[in-house]
C-alpha cells in the first residue's frame, strides 16, 4: 500500500492540526477532539467550535516499543497524554534517554520534531518531551 | 532605528566529543559539538528558537511582517522553510517569507533583509532565524567540528533591548569553504593559514573598520565584539588585528558547541545579551564565502525588565548527553543499514 | 433472533503456519468441512445466501481487494448472493451475526458464513506491521500521532493502565497464557500445542512493555465456516442443532486518544449488553466463553467487560482456578487467540466452531462441563479495537 506524500491534500488539510493544534469541542457536551470534526463523536452533537490544544500535559498511559516498524529505532515510547485545560494527545516521546523515565502522571511538553521523510520530504509534528524542572 | 525586541536560542542536548570523530581517521581534535537527536533537523531547532524569541519579545503574531531564515542546511534546494515556522508562529499569509541559503553569512544576510524593510517601511516588525545543523562525511574535518544549534531575534521598531546602530558590509570575491551541488560534504579550508588571514581575518577587520568609520567610533567604544567562532583560535585573531582586547571578545562556545556555521556569531550574540547591561555596546561581526557584515548594537534599558523571561544559552550549555561515534554515524547517515 | 436461528453444521481447518495451503485451498477445505458435519446431510445447492469474512482484503496475499466473487468461484457456488464483511478482529463473528440476520429477516432458510485469512504469506514482521497499520501515514491520520502504532502497541497501553489502576502484574498476564497454552494442547486445531510457563512467559523478549513475546497472539493462517439456519427446519439437517440466543455488535470511538478509559473496551461491554438483552439471558448463566485473548491481558479486560465478574477481579479469579478447563467457567477452552491463533476473518468463525462442538458435548479432552448449556463468543478489535461482537448459543431453543 503506498503512503500519502506529504504533497498529498491529506498532509495539507491537516496543517492547521498538525501545526496550530486546532481541534474540537462539543458545545452540548464539552467533549474535546483532535483532530478537527464536524460531529461530536461523544454525543452525535452539530453544535462544535474549533478548540486549540494546549501544549502542556501529564502522561496518562504509555508502553516501551522495543519492536517498531523498520526505519524506527527501538526503544520507542508512545504515549497518550491528558492536556492541560482538556483533551487528549496521542504522540511519540522525544529525548529521553532511559524510558524507565517515564511514568504515570509525568508531565510533558510537546516540541516539534521531524516524524518521517518521505521521498526527500519532511514531515513535521509535535513529539512530548519530559518537562524539565525550573 | 530598528532593534531588537526579543531573541531566543536553542541547542540539541546530544554532544558528540570531537576526538571521537577524528582519531578514527588518524586526526586529533579536542572540545565538543552539539549534535541533533535523531528526530531533529533546522526546522525543529528554529521552532524552539522563534517560539522562545517570541515569548520574550511578547509581540502579537499578527503584527510580524517578514519572518527570514538563514542556513547553510536546509534539506531543500527548492522549496521554502519559512512557510513551515511561519506555521507554527501562526504568522498571517501576509508575511514576506524568506530562506537565505548558500553562505556562512547568510544569517546576517537574514538580518539585513530584515533592517532593509523596517527602514522601507514595508514591515514595523520582523523574525529573523538562524539554524545550522550542517552534513558531515565520514572523515572530514567539518565532521568533527561542525554543530548543530538554533537563535532568533524579533526586530522591530518597537521597544528594543538593543538598538541597531548602524550597519556595514564589505565583501570581495574570495573561495575558502564550499559545497558544490554535486556535494553532499562541505569541501574545507584549501590552505588554513591562507584561508584565514586573507578570508576570515581580513574581511572581518575591514567590515569593523568600514563600520567605525561610518559611526565615528573606536574600539574601546565597543563592550563586547562578536565575532563567529569557526573554531576557539579565529575570533583571537581577527581581534590581534582589529587591536581589541581578549576581554573584550564574547565567551568561547566553539570548543562546547563546535562550528555553528552560519549563526555562530548570532548564538554568541544571544550569549552576550544574556548578561549585557544598559548602556553597552556590541559590535556584531559575520563572515561568510568571502562576504562580512558588522553591525553595531546598543543596549538598551529593557534588557533588564525583560530578562526573567529569557531562557539563557547558559542552560543550554549545561544541557548534555554524549553520543558515540558509532550513533554519530547512523544519524548523520554516513552508514545506511541495509533494507530489511 | 432468539428461537429463530440455529446452527446445523461447522467445519474449519487446523490454525497455523500454513505454507503449503493457498489462501483458495484454505476457503475450500473449511468450506467442504462444513458440509460434511452437517449430520444428515446438506447438498451445497440448498445454501442459499453467503456472507464471506475476510480482513485484510487481500493486501497480505498480493490480491486486490477481495469480494463476494471470491469466495462464489471458491465454492463453485455462483448462483447465491454472496457479500464480503469486513469488522476489523470481530470480521468472522459479524460475518455470522449477518447470517443469522439473513435467516431471522425470513428470506433465506439456509446461509452460510465463512472467514479466511493468509497471514503467513508476509514475513512475520511485516504480517505483524500490516496487522497493526502503523507503519507511517494510515489514510485519514497524521504520521505524528499514528508513528509506531501497532496491534502490541495498543493493548499495551491499556496493559500499562490496568497495571496502575488494577494492580495487575506481568504475572496475572502472563497466567493467562499459561492457561490457554494448557488448553491448546487438547485442542487439534490449534496453531500451537505446547505448555508454557510463567517464567518462560516473563523471560521471553519484551515486544512493547509491558507485553512479552509470550503475551501476543500468533501471526496465523486458517479458514471456518458455519452453515446457519432457520430454527424450526433445523431438525431436518440434525438431531442436535445448536440455536443462535443472541448476536450483537458493539461499538466505541475509532481513536485510542478519545477513550473514556484504559482499562475497559466499551465496544466489548456494548456488545455483549446488548447480545445478552437479545438473549434474554445473563453473563452467569453462561457455562463457558470464547473471548478475544489477542493479548493476554485483553483476555482480563474482557472477562470483566463482558461482565462475569467486577472490574479488578479477573486477575484474582484466573489465579484461584475459576476460569481453567475444570473450573467455574471455563475462558478459551480451545486454547484462545494465544495458542489456537488469530487468522483474523477467521478467528470469530472458529470461536464458533468451538461453540458447537462443547455444546454438542464433541469436544473430547478439552469438553467443558455444560449446566445450562449456554456458550458465549467474543471479539473486539478493528481501529483503536472501536468494535467488538458477541453470539450467544445454546444446545437448546
Amino acid at each position: 500500500m503506498v503512503q500519502p506524500a506529504p504533497a498529498s491534500p491529506m498532509f495539507w488539510r491537516f496543517n492547521p492540526e498538525v501545526y496550530r493544534l486546532i481541534g474540537m469541542k462539543c458545545k452540548d457536551c464539552g467533549h474535546i477532539t483532535y483532530p478537527r470534526s464536524k460531529i461530536c463523536p461523544a454525543c452525535g452533537s452539530f453544535s462544535v467550535e474549533e478548540h486549540k490544544l494546549s501544549r502542556r500535559g501529564t502522561v496518562h498511559t504509555f508502553c516501551i516499543n522495543w519492536t517498531p516498524p523498520p526505519n524506527l529505532e527501538p526503544p520507542i515510547v508512545n504515549v497518550i497524554v491528558d492536556l492541560e485545560g482538556g483533551g487528549r494527545y496521542q504522540g511519540l516521546i522525544t529525548e529521553v534517554a532511559n524510558p524507565e523515565e517515564v511514568k504515570i502522571g509525568t508531565k510533558v511538553e510537546m516540541v516539534l520534531r521531524k516524524v518521517m521523510t518521505d521521498r526527500g520530504l519532511k514531515i513535521y509534528g509535535y513529539k512530548l518531551r519530559l518537562l524539565e524542572e525550573g | 532605528m530598528a532593534g531588537i525586541i526579543g531573541y531566543g536560542v536553542y541547542v540539541p542536548r546530544y554532544r558528540l566529543k570531537q576526538q571521537d570523530a577524528a582519531i578514527p581517521w588518524g586526526g586529533f581534535a579536542t572540545g565538543e559539538k552539539s549534535v541533533c537527536g535523531i528526530d531533529e533537523d533546522i526546522i525543529s531547532l528554529a521552532a524552539e528558537a522563534s517560539e522562545k524569541a517570541m515569548k520574550h519579545a511578547g509581540v502579537d503574531p499578527a503584527k510580524v511582517g517578514a519572518i527570514h531564515i538563514g542556513t547553510t542546511s536546509s534539506p531543500y534546494v527548492e522549496q521554502y522553510v519559512a512557510p513551515i515556522l511561519a506555521e507554527t508562529l501562526e504568522l498571517r499569509s501576509e508575511t514576506t517569507m524568506i530562506d537565505y541559503c548558500g553562505s556562512l553569512n547568510s544569517v546576517a544576510m537574514a538580518l539585513l533583509g530584515c533592517l532593509d524593510a523596517i527602514e522601507a517601511k514595508r514591515i514595523k516588525c520582523g523574525i529573523v532565524i538562524g539554524t545550522e545543523n550542517r552534513a558531515t562525511t565520514a572523515g572530514s574535518a567539518g565532521e568533527a567540528s561542525f554543530g548543530a544549534a538554533a537563535v532568533a531575534f524579533v526586530i522591530g521598531t518597537g521597544a528594543a533591548i538593543a538598538e541597531i546602530e548602524g550597519v556595514h558590509t564589505y565583501s570581495t570575491l574570495f573561495t575558502d569553504r564550499w559545497r558544490a551541488v554535486k556535494d553532499n560534504f562541505v569541501t574545507d579550508y584549501f590552505d588554513y593559514r591562507f584561508d584565514r588571514e586573507y578570508g576570515y581575518q581580513k574581511h572581518v577587520v575591514e567590515a569593523s573598520k568600514g563600520l567605525m568609520g561610518k559611526l565615528g567610533r573606536k574600539n574601546e567604544d565597543f563592550t563586547h565584539v562578536v565575532l563567529p567562532q569557526p573554531d576557539a583560535r579565529l575570533p583571537g585573531l581577527a581581534a590581534r588585528d582589529l587591536k581589541v582586547k581578549p576581554e573584550q571578545l564574547a565567551p568561547e562556545i566553539a570548543s562546547a558547541l563546535g562550528d555553528l556555521g552560519s549563526c555562530s556569531a548570532f548564538v554568541s550574540l544571544a550569549g552576550v545579551l544574556d548578561k549585557a547591561k544598559p548602556g553597552e555596546r556590541i559590535l556584531l561581526v559575520s563572515y561568510g564565502s568571502g562576504a562580512s557584515n558588522a553591525m553595531s548594537l546598543v543596549v538598551q534599558s529593557q534588557i533588564d525588565e525583560k530578562r526573567n523571561r529569557v531562557v539563557p544559552l547558559e542552560k543550554y550549555l549545561g544541557r548534555k548527553e554524549y553520543i558515540d561515534y558509532t550513533t554519530y554515524l547512523k544519524r548523520s547517515e554516513a552508514i545506511k543499514r541495509a533494507p530489511y | 433472533m432468539r428461537g429463530k436461528v440455529a446452527v446445523i453444521g461447522v467445519g474449519m481447518i487446523p490454525f497455523g503456519e500454513l505454507f503449503e495451503k493457498s489462501f483458495q485451498d484454505m476457503v475450500q477445505e473449511a468450506y467442504i468441512n462444513s458440509l460434511k458435519s452437517v449430520d444428515k446431510g446438506i447438498e451445497p445447492k440448498e445454501i442459499k445466501a453467503a456472507w464471506f469474512g475476510q480482513w485484510s482484503g487481500g493486501g497480505m496475499i498480493g490480491q486486490g481487494a477481495l469480494c463476494g466473487a471470491s469466495l462464489a468461484s471458491m465454492i463453485g457456488n455462483r448462483e447465491i448472493p454472496i457479500t464480503r464483511t469486513e469488522n476489523g478482529c470481530p470480521t468472522g463473528s459479524d460475518a455470522f451475526r449477518n447470517a443469522c440476520l439473513g435467516v431471522a429477516s425470513g428470506v433465506y432458510d439456509v446461509v452460510l458464513a465463512l472467514g479466511a485469512e493468509k497471514m503467513r504469506d508476509k514475513p512475520g514482521v511485516e504480517s505483524l506491521i500490516a496487522a497493526g497499520g502503523g507503519g507511517g501515514g494510515i489514510l485519514g491520520l497524521h504520521p505524528s500521532w499514528m508513528l509506531g502504532m501497532g496491534g502490541p502497541v495498543l493493548q499495551a497501553l491499556y496493559a500499562t493502565r490496568q497495571m496502575y489502576e488494577l494492580g495487575y502484574t506481568m504475572e496475572d498476564y502472563a497466567r493467562v497464557a499459561v492457561k490457554n497454552h494448557h488448553n491448546g494442547t487438547f485442542c487439534p486445531y490449534a496453531h500451537y500445542r505446547f505448555e508454557v510457563t510463567i517464567e518462560r512467559v516473563l523471560q521471553s523478549y519484551v515486544v512493547c512493555w509491558p507485553l512479552h513475546l509470550l503475551d501476543c497472539c500468533p501471526q496465523t493462517d486458517g479458514a471456518a465456516c458455519a452453515i446457519v439456519c432457520r430454527a424450526d427446519i433445523a431438525k431436518r439437517y440434525t438431531d442436535k442443532p445448536v440455536y443462535v440466543l443472541g448476536s450483537n455488535t458493539g461499538l466505541d470511538y475509532k481513536d485510542m486518544w478519545n477513550k473514556h478509559s484504559f482499562i475497559e473496551m466499551l465496544s466489548t461491554v456494548r456488545a455483549a449488553r446488548g447480545a445478552f438483552e437479545m438473549a434474554g439471558v445473563k453473563a452467569e448463566d453462561m457455562d463457558f466463553a470464547e473471548v478475544h485473548d489477542c493479548f493476554t491481558n485483553t483476555e482480563l479486560m474482557n472477562i470483566e467487560d463482558i461482565g462475569f465478574c467486577r472490574k479488578g477481579e479477573a486477575a484474582r479469579r484466573l489465579k484461584e482456578g475459576e476460569f481453567n478447563l475444570d473450573g467455574r467457567l471455563p475462558i478459551n477452552p480451545s486454547g484462545g487467540l494465544k495458542a489456537h491463533g488469530h487468522p483474523i476473518a477467521a478467528t470469530g468463525l472458529g470461536q464458533l466452531c468451538e461453540l458447537f462442538w462443547q455444546l454438542r458435548e464433541e469436544a473430547g479432552e478439552r469438553q467443558v462441563k455444560l449446566k445450562n448449556g449456554i456458550g458465549l463468543q467474543h471479539n473486539v478489535g478493528g481501529d483503536a479495537f472501536g468494535v467488538s461482537c458477541v453470539n450467544i448459543l445454546s444446545r437448546a431453543m
